[in-house]
C-alpha cells in the first residue's frame, strides 16, 4: 500500500507538471508560429499585387521597340544630313 | 478501492484531461498555420505565374535598347570623330568619357578636348535638355533648369511692366472695321494723313514719312 502512495505522489508531483510543461511548451511554440505565417502571408499577397503591373512589360516592350525604330530612322536621316567626321578626327 | 486507487485515477484523469486540452489548442494553432500556409503558397504561386515573362521581356527591352544605343553612339562617333564625341559626352556628364563608347574598345582612352570651354554654357544645357527628360529635372551639376512650381510667373515677366502690375482698368483696343465709331481716312502714302484732326495736314517737305507733322 505505501508504494501505491508513492506512486501516488510521483504521478502528481513529478509526472503530472513535466507533461504540463512540455505540452505548454508545444502549445506556446505552435501559437509563436501563426502571426509569423500570417505576415508571410500578408507580404506574399502584396507582393502578388504590387506585380499587377507586370503585365505592363509588355506595352513598354512594345514602346522601347517603336522608340528605338523611331531613333533608328531619325538616325538614317541625320546620317544623310550631316557630314561624316574628317578622318582621323 | 483503496484511497491510493482513488487517488491514482484521479492522477490519471488529470493527465489525460492536461493532454487533451493541450492537444485540442495545438491542433487549433496547427490548422491556423496550415491555413495561413495554404494562403502564401497560392499568392507565391501568384507572383510566380506574373513574373514568369519578365526576364524574357526585360531581355528584349535591354536588346532593343542596346541596339539603339549602339547606332546613336556609332552615329555621333561618324559625324563627331571619335575625340568630339567623347568630348561632348564628357561636357554633359563630366567622367563619363573615361568610360568611353561600348562599341568602341579603348575609346575612354580618347583624350577628350574641353567642349564645354568652346560651346556655351546655354548650349550644353539645351544638350541636356534633350537628354534629361522630364525638363524640369536639375542638370547633373548645376541648379535646376526651370523653376517648376513658379514657371508661369518666370514667364510673366517677359511682359511690360504695365501687365505685370495687374491694373483695374486697361485702356481698350482699338476698334477698327467699317462700322468703327471712329473712321479714318486713307492715306496717302504709308504713315502720311490727309488731314490731322484739328490741323492741316502737312507733308514733310523732303517726302519723309516719318516725320514728326502728319505721321502716325
Amino acid at each position: 500500500m505505501t508504494l501505491y502512495w508513492i506512486g501516488d505522489a510521483v504521478l502528481l508531483l513529478v509526472v503530472l507538471p513535466v507533461v504540463l510543461y512540455l505540452l505548454h511548451g508545444v502549445l506556446r511554440a505552435a501559437r509563436s508560429i501563426v502571426p509569423s505565417v500570417d505576415a508571410i502571408s500578408a507580404a506574399a499577397r502584396a507582393g502578388a499585387r504590387d506585380l499587377d503591373a507586370t503585365a505592363l512589360l509588355l506595352t513598354t516592350q512594345d514602346q522601347a521597340v517603336r522608340t528605338v525604330a523611331g531613333v533608328a530612322d531619325y538616325g538614317g536621316s541625320l546620317d544623310v544630313i550631316l557630314d561624316d567626321a574628317e578622318a582621323g578626327s | 478501492m483503496s484511497g491510493a486507487g482513488v487517488v491514482l485515477i484521479i492522477a490519471v484523469v488529470l493527465i489525460v484531461a492536461a493532454l487533451a486540452w493541450y492537444l485540442i489548442w495545438t491542433i487549433v494553432a496547427l490548422a491556423r498555420i496550415t491555413k495561413g500556409l495554404d494562403q502564401t503558397i497560392a499568392a507565391v504561386g501568384e507572383i510566380i505565374e506574373k513574373t514568369a515573362p519578365v526576364g524574357e521581356v526585360v531581355t528584349t527591352i535591354n536588346a532593343n535598347l542596346d541596339a539603339g544605343v549602339s547606332a546613336l553612339e556609332g552615329l555621333l562617333v561618324k559625324k563627331a570623330g571619335m575625340s568630339d564625341a567623347i568630348g561632348l559626352v564628357d561636357g554633359l556628364y563630366p567622367g563619363a568619357g573615361a568610360e568611353g563608347f561600348r562599341d568602341h574598345p579603348g575609346s575612354g582612352a580618347t583624350k577628350a578636348p574641353r567642349i564645354a570651354e568652346v560651346y556655351t554654357r546655354g548650349v550644353l544645357t539645351l544638350a541636356r535638355l534633350g537628354r534629361e527628360a522630364p525638363i524640369a529635372a536639375a542638370s547633373p551639376n548645376g541648379p535646376v533648369l526651370r523653376d517648376v512650381s513658379r514657371g508661369a510667373g518666370a514667364a510673366l515677366g517677359l511682359y511690360p511692366e504695365l501687365r505685370q502690375s495687374h491694373p483695374e482698368k486697361l485702356p481698350r483696343s482699338p476698334v477698327i472695321g467699317t462700322d468703327a465709331p471712329v473712321q479714318y481716312e486713307p492715306s496717302d502714302a504709308p504713315g502720311v494723313r490727309r488731314h490731322m484732326p484739328g490741323a492741316a495736314a502737312v507733308l514733310d517737305p523732303e517726302g519723309r514719312p516719318d516725320a514728326d507733322a502728319g505721321t502716325v
